[in-house]
């Protein structure tokens, strides 16, 4: 046996942090765009910059652009130094970099254009989650290849973060993009009404925990230590957290659905794990602080660090809010208001987005050879950063707390104060300005960052391959190395085809709801849905909302509909309502009414 | 009582390397304005300096080792017949090896052994396992040897340790994890049965007209049946063991809880009259395990049961006429022909064929004072040679020396602790007598009026008077206890201890190495009062030697001041030095050495070094062990809060008096003590029913140690010898001994209250059993918060005990 | 609610292969050290630096 040399691939590292680079300020933009478009109605030009198409591009482009790509890029620079092993396959590595590009560009043209399924944060269509779950799988073959040819025996515990995360998001995704196709761009999901909802919500959640945390912890705990040049603070910790998060966080979702028709046992249960994660969430966010004692002189002087760190308390900040959120007291204030919008921007900007930047900051100067351009104009970044975060944070929160206020405000009649949505909405325009702001300063920022970051790749030349040198993982070291996964780690190819065929199987068996629920839900003749819409077992009511005020859709159902809302075409501005077949006519008589018709502006077609 | 290495050029420099401290020769390396004595310390450095880890030199100035004096120690490596024992595979050129590192305690320790390879380039692949402190070593036999190795690994300061016993060690056995397992399948089912729990508990009249929970109920009942069946069979099978023996333990009532909620859920669900406890007992499997382990803690990298074994060389130097011969310890036999080096374990008894030879018994007696040997003198196995090699001729082989029989004499398990009644066992006894009593009450109560509703009631009461938090309380608090003592240099064996401890009522001190310190040394001097001249002539003679007693004279005569330049620097072996300067000759020494006639006190119980210039003497300096500073406050609160003292030693009584004073009582003292004296007298004491705990060290009080309740060793550092004991506790925490006895019986009342808490718990949930209206749901409510509650309190109050008594200020 | 009995199946099975990458990893060792891989992943780039200066140091030393 001898020492092997092979090099880590940093190209492509470094094109996944390009596309990290581009995507978020796309996204960014976006975002501000519709920030300005609720203080400033004019802005919602012609037929493609609405609200209704750019909102969902924002969230898809930083979500699955942003920091999808900030994703591979760590992963993709750690992973092949945890193994000390360079990636699987340089053909699965390109195909994972041009094959998501191609997807954020498809779901760019496709939501401006209004195609969409309506299900949040999987709006895309089902040619492109088709898409998704090829580049995916592809990927993961990609890690689970890498992993297998590693030569460190010891996988870090940043390693099974990302395996939890490339293994649940497929799972959700699949699971959740069930859908029945009527053409090309149209699809109808295979469930109907609040097992909809519930699916949409099981990966909704799960969405944010297995791809903008999960992932994230992998990252933090290999780029913080590196960027402290000191161990994490507790190894052990870090391996009791990661086990106790994988086996409660898949069971948070329904705190999504808290209020809605969804059934009460089923909330609480959200509710209930939602609670419990607050321990390992914080076991993780104190791990990752503590790393740092002892070396707060240096989070002075060290711009990555600052970031770092700021990151971090977002984290923290944000899995304490979540918890506290899905308790039904307090969701009773935040639901349908702007905390909402606020705690997902202390999760976004300040965890994901400060995170990101502080390793773009560590990497780009670390594969480029070089020092980075501009200490001085990263501390600017930084700093205007967290003051975006702060500008955008604290009038949000401020904006919740006035809506739940005005809304659940009654004169003396016992009569709601302010029955016209519209009161609310132009209360809280000050606000609005300011959120705006505090977008704008964040984007600013990024906008220093990509100067400063093409100016250091311009100083620099890129070390696309990597000298490094290893000793094989010997074979035979330690007997209780166990038979089976040996046998495993000897036969890639063979692991591959079974894991495709698991996945294969998966996908069989995912069909088997479509026939499940054609039998579960009773069909009410006297509601037809509008379109020819072939799903008969489902309520549908189409509402022409005439005044575009706000993407807040759900205050329908703040008279108690037990609805839930869906936006499924954006450019004829429908509004549709799921809802149980028993208290459809409910909902329309409900809707029907005069003063409903003038208060939310919307009429019957 | 000189010993001085002649070999060592003595230089008048100040120059000390930056690395170890070691007086730099002439051809000291430069750099970084830094002087090293040597290139390893200087390539040591320079690797840390490189990569700027665990500010290795800030934290202590010199911390390394010196780098000299290797010689052929390791020789015996290179006969394979050794080296193919310590390897522990080879394939063709490649071998791997493991060693234990005791050094091994920081993170620069781990960056430098896994860069091996760059000081070896022979080494493929180096990788530590820390809590170990085991290095794993792969290396090619073509380009190194394991000696080469080795002898790197003691350049850089982490020499591996080598001794009879890594030779002997078969199969390294694999550490269980079986209970990590079943943590692991108990913790996942646990959650998954609350989530498939919830629907009912919170159902509220909604999920009635489903039929869900016939499909969760019995997705439940195969969900927890790894669980009964695996995770929680330690606690089923000691219950029927004790069953067996006739006695209860702690596992009876929680096996009897467990069965019976198993049971009554799967009553529940199959005849579909309710949810079941599944998640009750679940949790409780979990909960308990959890509990159990975080009892097991236990510092891997000591080992409490060291023998001998450990502290032997693998091999010596025999000799077959004039010819030298490495052979294995093992192999030695009477009348062979041993040649031993400087620092070297005389592995055997033997005679002394050399003139003379000086040796430490430290090892044997726990404190470390040179003897000098004549010819034809006996030595004993176990004594470390000094200085000049030596040639010894050996009377019994390795098997039957005293050193080995006094082991084995020692090293039956003492019947006292075995029979410990504990705390929580006596406990449990009459747990399940009254939890028995009461559910065949309300069983009987309910029985002619209802039957069904006793059976519920029986069952009920069964499923919540579970022992849970009774068999919680100790394993937290305990395994509290132990870790924070863990962390302030006190390792004590197991939990078990920190509960004899509690009930200790008299405390016996071996003195040498215990009450007084090795380190300690009082140096006096008596003689003509020497002017400023002749005290800067003999600080600077003795700061040419590297002597402890030259070290100490130098100390003592604290002279900072400039350092005269010796000529003729005369150094004897194991009588003293000379050297002149300034035209005088000033001569350091033992009496004969100095040429001073034998005169009167020849009695002297402590050693002395002369010192004479020109010839004429000029008196003497004495060196006394001294008491630690510590052990007359803790004596004086020990006594004070009503424990019994007493002292044995090993020694003649010519201290007596001084003892006498110390403790303020004149029984209780003993001298001339041989170690089968001291475990009987020990056996003794607790013959007339006291709890004993012994504080010693070194293999002379290994008996007694054992014999006692408690044995405490005390260690320089804790990879000394330390013989079979209860506990380690590091020398310099010697005064904490106290506040360790206090802190032992805090914990006992920590769990007493613990229980009382546990039956108010128990009495609320007994409340609806006995009315048979118990339901999933209280259980399910109570269990949790019953246990974690008592989890919160046993550690917290430990905590905030530790705290409160100060033994979070000490340091390790 | 029938698709939760879905949810809860794709959960399970997401949930037991975690269990056993959780008992392989106990099983191979994985965890027996929980010092060393924490800080052996700080080491990779040190190889790097010196190896692009090669040797001028050690070279004496060895």
């Amino acid at each position: 046996m001898t020492i092997e040399k092979f090099s880590y691939d940093n190209r492509i590292v470094k094109n996944f942090a390009l596309a990290t680079i581009i995507w978020g300020i796309v996204g960014m933009l976006m975002g501000l765009i519709i920030a300005l478009q609720i203080p400033f109605p004019g802005l919602n030009i012609g037929e493609y910059l609405t609200f209704g198409r750019v909102r969902p591009v924002h969230t898809n482009a930083i979500i699955f652009a942003f920091v999808g790509n900030g994703i591979f890029m760590g992963l993709y620079y750690s992973l092949q130094r945890l193994c000390k092993a360079r990636m699987f396959s340089d053909g699965l590595s390109k195909f994972h970099f041009w094959g998501w590009q191609s997807i954020i560009v498809l779901a760019a043209v496709t939501l401006l254009t209004g195609h969409t399924t309506g299900k949040e944060y999987a709006e895309l269509e089902w040619p492109i989650d088709i898409l998704i779950a090829v580049v995916w799988v592809a990927f993961a073959i990609n890690m689970f290849g890498t992993i297998i040819k590693r030569r460190e025996r010891h996988m870090y515990v940043a390693i099974w973060f990302y395996i939890a995360t490339v293994v649940t998001v497929a799972v959700l995704h699949i699971v959740n993009s069930i859908e029945i196709p009527v053409s090309i761009l149209k699809s109808y999901s295979a469930y109907a009404g609040v097992q909809d909802a519930l699916v949409q919500w099981w990966y909704g959640h799960n969405a944010v925990a297995f791809f903008l945390t999960t992932p994230y912890l992998g990252l933090m705990y290999y780029f913080v230590p590196k960027a402290a040049n000191r161990p994490v603070y507790s190894y052990r910790l870090s391996i009791i957290h990661f086990w106790a998060l994988i086996f409660l966080y898949i069971w948070a979702g329904p705190h999504h659905l808290l209020y809605s028709s969804l059934p009460d046992w089923a909330q609480s249960l959200g509710t209930v794990f939602s609670i419990m994660l607050l321990a390992p969430s914080w076991g993780g966010m104190i791990n990752g602080l503590l790393t740092l004692r002892g070396a707060w002189d240096r989070v002075r002087e060290d711009v990555v660090l600052k970031f770092m760190v700021v990151a971090i308390t977002a984290y923290g900040m944000s899995t304490f809010e979540g918890p506290m959120l899905s308790l039904k007291s307090v969701n009773a204030i935040s639901h349908f208001t702007d905390w909402t919008i606020a705690h997902v921007h202390i999760g976004g900007l300040g965890w994901n987005g400060m995170l990101t930047f502080g390793i773009l900051y560590w990497l780009i100067p670390r594969i480029y050879k070089t020092n980075l351009y501009s200490a001085k104009l990263a501390s600017f970044h930084f700093w205007i950063a967290t003051l975006g975060i702060l500008f955008y944070a604290v009038p949000m929160y401020w904006a919740g707390f006035t809506q739940s206020l005005m809304w659940k405000e009654f004169t003396a009649d016992g009569i709601l104060k302010y029955p016209n949505f519209l009161e609310t909405v132009t209360q809280l325009m000050p606000m609005y300005k300011l959120r705006a702001l505090g977008g704008a300063m964040f984007l600013t920022g990024a906008i220093v960052m990509t100067y400063n970051l093409v100016k250091t790749m311009k100083q620099g030349t890129l070390n696309a391959e990597e000298a490094a040198e290893a000793p094989a993982l010997e074979k035979n070291e330690k007997e209780h190395g166990g038979h089976w996964h040996r046998w495993i780690e000897r036969r890639p190819v063979q692991m591959i085809v079974i894991s495709a065929v698991v996945i294969l199987i998966g996908g069989i068996v995912e069909f088997i709801p479509t026939f499940l629920v054609q039998s579960n839900i009773p069909t009410i003749e006297s509601v037809k849905p509008t379109l020819h819409w072939n799903c008969k077992e489902e309520i549908f009511i189409s509402v022409k909302v005439v005044t575009l005020v706000t993407h807040k859709w759900c205050d329908l159902s703040v008279p108690k509909l037990n609805a839930m809302v869906n936006i499924p075409k954006q450019e004829s501005l429908y509004m549709i309502i799921h809802s149980n077949g028993d208290r459809s006519e409910q909902v329309r008589t409900y809707i029907v009414k005069e003063e409903n018709i003038q208060m939310y502006g919307i009429t019957i077609i | 009582m000189y010993n001085l290495d002649m070999q060592k050029p003595i230089i008048d420099t100040e120059t000390q390397c930056y690395h170890c401290g070691e007086n730099c020769k002439e051809d000291s390396i430069e750099m970084d304005s830094k002087s090293f004595c040597c290139q390893g310390c200087k390539l040591v450095y320079e690797l840390l300096q490189e990569n700027n880890l665990c500010g290795y030199y800030d934290l202590q100035a010199s911390p390394g080792k010196t780098q000299t004096h290797l010689g052929d120690r390791y020789a015996y490596l290179d006969q394979s017949s050794i080296s193919d024992k310590l390897i522990l595979f080879k394939e063709g050129d490649i071998a791997h090896i493991q060693f234990h590192i005791p050094a091994m305690h920081c993170a620069s320790c781990i960056w430098l052994l896994e860069h091996m390879n760059r000081l070896d380039a022979g080494i493929i692949n180096s990788k530590t396992n820390f809590i170990q402190k085991e290095l794993h070593i792969i290396f090619d036999l073509t380009k190194t040897s394991l000696r080469k190795i080795v002898e790197k690994l003691h350049e850089i300061a982490y020499p591996p340790e080598l001794n009879l016993k890594e030779l002997e060690k078969g199969e390294k056995e694999a550490v269980s994890k079986s209970r990590i397992y079943k943590i692991g399948i108990a913790g996942f089912v646990f959650g998954n049965i609350m989530l498939l729990s919830f629907p009912e508990y919170f159902s509220e009249g909604i999920y009635e007209g489903e039929d869900f929970h016939v499909i969760f109920g019995y997705l439940n009942l195969l969900l927890s049946l790894p669980v009964f069946f695996y995770s929680a069979s330690e606690f089923l099978e000691n219950a029927l063991m004790s069953f067996r023996q006739k006695v209860i333990n702690i596992d009876v009532p929680i096996a009897i809880g467990i069965v019976a909620m198993f049971s009554r859920s799967i009553y529940e669900v199959v005849s579909d009259t309710g949810p079941g406890y599944f998640d009750s007992m679940t949790g409780l499997v979990f909960f308990m395990l959890i509990g159990r382990n975080f009892q097991s803690k236990t510092y891997e990298w000591l080992s409490f049961e060291r023998d001998y074994k450990s502290y032997f060389p693998i091999a010596v130097c025999r000799l077959k006429g004039t010819e030298e011969e490495v052979v294995s310890v093992q192999e030695i036999k009477t009348n062979d022909r041993l040649f031993i080096r400087n620092q070297e374990i005389i592995p055997a008894d033997v005679l002394l064929v050399s003139k003379q030879a000086q040796v430490d018994y430290s090892f044997v007696t726990g404190e470390s004072r040179e003897v000098t040997c004549q010819y034809g003198e006996r030595i004993f196995a176990g004594a470390r040679l000094i200085g000049r090699p030596a040639e010894v001729l050996v009377q019994k082989d390795v098997s039957h020396s005293y050193i080995t029989k006094l082991w084995n004499q020692s090293s039956g398990k003492s019947e006292s602790k075995s029979k410990y009644a504990h705390l929580t066992e006596s406990i449990s006894k009459w747990f399940v007598i009254v939890t028995m009593g009461i559910a065949i009450g309300s069983l009987l109560y309910w029985y002619p009026t209802d039957p069904s509703r006793a059976m519920l009631a029986f069952t009920s009461v069964l499923v919540i008077a579970c022992a849970c938090a009774l068999a919680l309380s100790a394993p937290f608090t305990f395994g509290n206890m132990i870790r924070i003592l863990g962390k302030r240099g006190i390792y004590l064996k197991n939990t078990k201890v920190l509960e004899r401890l509690s009930n200790i009522d008299t405390v016996v001190f071996d003195k040498t190495g215990t009450l007084t310190s090795a380190e300690n040394y009082k140096v006096e001097y008596i003689g003509i009062e020497p002017t400023d001249l002749q005290k800067q002539f003999i600080a600077s003679l003795a700061h040419a030697s590297s002597h402890p007693f030259s070290r100490m004279i130098s100390n003592y005569l604290s002279s900072s001041n400039h350092k005269l330049p010796i000529t003729h620097l005369k150094e004897i072996n194991g009588k003293g030095i000379e050297g002149w300067m300034q035209g005088s000759l000033v001569q350091l020494g033992s009496r004969s050495f100095i040429q001073v006639a034998e005169t009167q006190q020849e009695n002297v119980k402590s050693s002395e070094v002369g010192v004479s210039i020109d010839g004429k003497l000029l008196g003497y300096f004495y060196f006394k062990t001294s008491y630690r500073h510590s052990a007359n406050n803790l004596l004086h609160s020990l006594k004070k809060e009503g424990y019994k003292i007493s002292v044995m030693s090993g020694d003649y009584n010519f201290e007596q008096t001084h003892l006498e004073e110390l403790l303020e009582q004149k029984d209780g003292i003993h001298f001339e003590q041989k170690p089968i004296d001291k475990l009987n007298s020990i056996k003794e004491v607790q013959s007339h029913g006291k709890k004993v705990m012994m504080i010693g060290d070194g293999l002379n009080d290994a008996g007694a140690l054992m014999q006692s309740d408690v044995g405490l060793a005390i260690a320089e550092d804790i990879n000394n010898f330390t013989p079979g004991s209860d506990g380690i506790i590091l020398s310099k925490n010697f005064g904490q001994i106290g506040n360790l006895l206090r802190y032992a019986k805090a914990g006992h009342r920590i769990i007493i209250i613990s229980f009382i808490i546990s039956i108010l718990y128990n009495l609320v949930g007994l409340w609806f059993a006995v009315q048979g209206t118990l339901s999933p749901v209280i259980a399910a409510i109570l269990m949790p918060i019953s246990t974690s509650s008592l989890v919160v309190y046993t550690v917290l109050a430990s905590s905030i005990k530790a705290r409160s008594l100060g033994l979070t200020k000490m340091r390790v | 609610m029938s698709v939760i009995l879905i949810l809860i199946s794709f959960s399970l099975l997401v949930a037991g292969s975690f269990l056993i990458g959780f008992l392989w990893s106990v099983k191979t060792g994985q965890y027996d050290d929980d010092v060393s891989p924490a800080v052996r992943i700080l080491f990779d780039d040190e190889i790097l630096t010196t190896k692009e200066q090669p040797n001028s140091k050690n070279t004496d030393a060895v």
